[in-house]
């Protein structure tokens, strides 16, 4: 029953003052995938990985439906397969925060949590982060009776009771996880049906631990100095009522990570980066791939056929302007 | 039965391949071991296998109190991953799951004894003058913990007057009611400062100098 992941290598810091051809921003299947293409082209490159190496594969238990796994594959071990791809053709990865761009200047500026760094051209792939409610109580308790994580805080919930908030697969498959633990799993969802695959809703009301209330919203998360349970309102009455719990996992959908480049790059209204077929943004030099500019599919091989499409479309691109390549070499 | 199987054995030894210096894995059981004590011993052994600069010292909690005195270990099953010198670097509960690579890390930045960090970093750490302690409470299935894990190890390895634990909350229940631990991971500096969820480097330097200074 014990088993051991290996993860991705831990990336380098590496010097800030040279001017890069490419900045790849993030580490999941879009980014490193645009980091193989890029590595290949020769082109000098650099990754800057986010908090979780490889992206969302590592947070995977098994992932069935990428070619060429035919039994699946652990996530976490094609995440680390990913970052050694890309490694093995030359590029430079570093993990750090993203916590800046300016995209107005020439080269781009792009800067992190721990340095600055400069390139002519860059792809943006930093993924999508869970959805937040955005109700009281939310912020105050989050890592303290909050959770998007049932694997990792599962086991704090022994024999409690829990809400999961939501209706998708993930809220229903987190929500059968936590039955191993929690006496009692209550999962609120605001219609009157699951959106979740067939085969996990007859999981779920198999399940004697769950209970499912219907066409409602949480409003609150009560609570002193620890989480008391949920205030949620019945949309089709409007009524609101107290449901009791020790802790809330919340798996309302993911959303772009996108809130750096507003004001700078052309974004639709749910907040993705608009991108055309080439994945080119609004900003001449700036491509986007990945989950931060696809609200339709979200899914693993599209993301890295979107980062190798991005990574040609920047071959091109410094093929174009040479001047720009060279200049700084 | 061993615990790594022959892919996760010729992958750590090509990770432990070329180690730039010597590791000592220093652990701690009893004779009636705890719950996860023997895997964790065997864990030990079997890594220790992989590499010859890496060798397995295994003690008894109860027998060799000295040794766990003189090197700071108060709860069992524990390794204390210690290179050219003993940088601090302790693991409570079995590295297993997510926290494998955080126990390979350990090992290859023992073996290395230079920290990863930025300069900024460790200009702060250069200037810290009395003892700090990190916990970072993790459970197996967490993939954003070994994050946290590693970087308060980076720390340890940057100070003499840091050490820095890794504690499995699943281990230690008594220790996660303690410090309130309802979600990983979770990091507490000194007893006081409390990091939720794997923070940015400059965040939890930001928490280490608060630390510092209450």
């Amino acid at each position: 029953m014990l088993d051991f992941k290996l993860a991705p290598s831990q990336p380098e810091a590496r010097p800030s003052d040279e001017v890069y051809d490419l900045i790849i921003l993030g580490g999941g299947p879009a980014g490193l995938t645009a980091a193989i293409y890029a590595g290949r082209a020769r082109i000098h490159t650099l990754v800057v990985v986010g908090p979780l190496p490889g992206g969302q594969p590592a947070n995977t238990d098994m992932v069935e439906n990428f070619p060429g796994f035919p039994e699946g594959i652990d996530g976490p071990d094609l995440a680390r397969r990913f970052v050694a791809q890309a490694e093995r053709f030359g590029v430079h990865l570093v993990h750090d925060t993203v916590t800046g761009v300016d995209l107005s200047v020439r080269p781009f500026v792009v800067r992190t949590d721990m340095a600055t760094y400069r390139a002519h051209t860059l792809i943006i792939a930093m993924g999508a982060v869970p959805r937040r409610l955005g109700v009281p109580g939310e912020d105050r308790f989050f890592g303290r009776g909050v959770s998007a994580c049932a694997t990792c805080d599962g086991f704090f919930y022994r024999d409690k009771r829990v809400v999961v908030v939501g209706g998708g697969d993930s809220a229903v498959t987190e929500a059968l996880y936590l039955t191993r633990f929690a006496r009692e799993v209550i999962l609120v969802h605001r219609r009157d049906q699951l959106r979740a695959t067939q085969i996990h809703q007859e999981r779920a009301f198999a399940n004697p631990k769950m209970r499912f209330v219907w066409n409602s919203a949480v409003e609150e998360i009560l609570g002193d100095k620890t989480v008391t349970g949920v205030r949620v309102r019945n949309l089709k009455t409007g009524e609101t009522s107290v449901i009791e719990a020790d802790g809330v996992f919340i798996y309302i959908g993911m959303e772009p990570q996108t809130e750096l480049f507003r004001g700078q790059l052309e974004l639709d209204e749910h907040g993705y980066i608009v991108t055309d077929r080439r994945q080119r943004t609004s900003v001449p030099g700036v491509y986007a791939a990945g989950d931060i500019q696809d609200p339709l599919y979200r899914q693993l091989v599209v993301a890295a056929g979107t980062g190798a499409v991005a990574a040609m479309e920047v071959e091109k691109y410094l093929e174009m302007y040479p001047q720009n390549n060279q200049e700084q070499q | 039965m061993p615990l790594l199987n022959d892919e996760i054995r010729q992958e750590v030894s090509k990770i432990l391949a070329d180690l730039p210096g010597p590791v000592r894995l220093v652990m701690f059981t009893q004779e009636f071991e705890c719950e996860y004590c023997t895997e964790t011993r065997q864990l030990v052994e079997e890594v220790a296998e992989l590499s010859d600069r890496i060798t397995a010292e295994i003690y008894d909690f109860q027998a060799d109190r000295a040794k766990a005195e003189e090197l700071g270990i108060d709860k069992i099953p524990a390794i204390a991953v210690i290179g050219a010198q003993d940088y601090g670097v302790r693991f409570y509960g079995i590295p297993s799951g997510y926290e494998f690579a955080s126990f390979l890390h350990a090992i290859q930045s023992v073996a290395a004894g230079k920290p990863e960090l930025s300069d900024a970093t460790l200009r702060v750490v250069a200037g810290i003058q009395k003892p700090v302690h990190i916990q970072v409470f993790v459970t197996p299935t967490c993939p954003y913990c070994p994050q946290a894990v590693m970087l308060a190890h980076q720390l340890a390895i940057a100070s003499p007057l840091i050490r820095a634990d890794m504690v499995e909350a699943m281990e230690f229940p008594h220790l996660a009611v303690k410090y309130q631990v309802m979600g990983v991971p979770r990091t507490v500096i000194n007893e006081t400062v409390h990091i939720e969820g794997a923070a940015p480097e400059s965040h939890v330097v930001a928490k280490l100098q608060e630390a510092l200074k209450a």
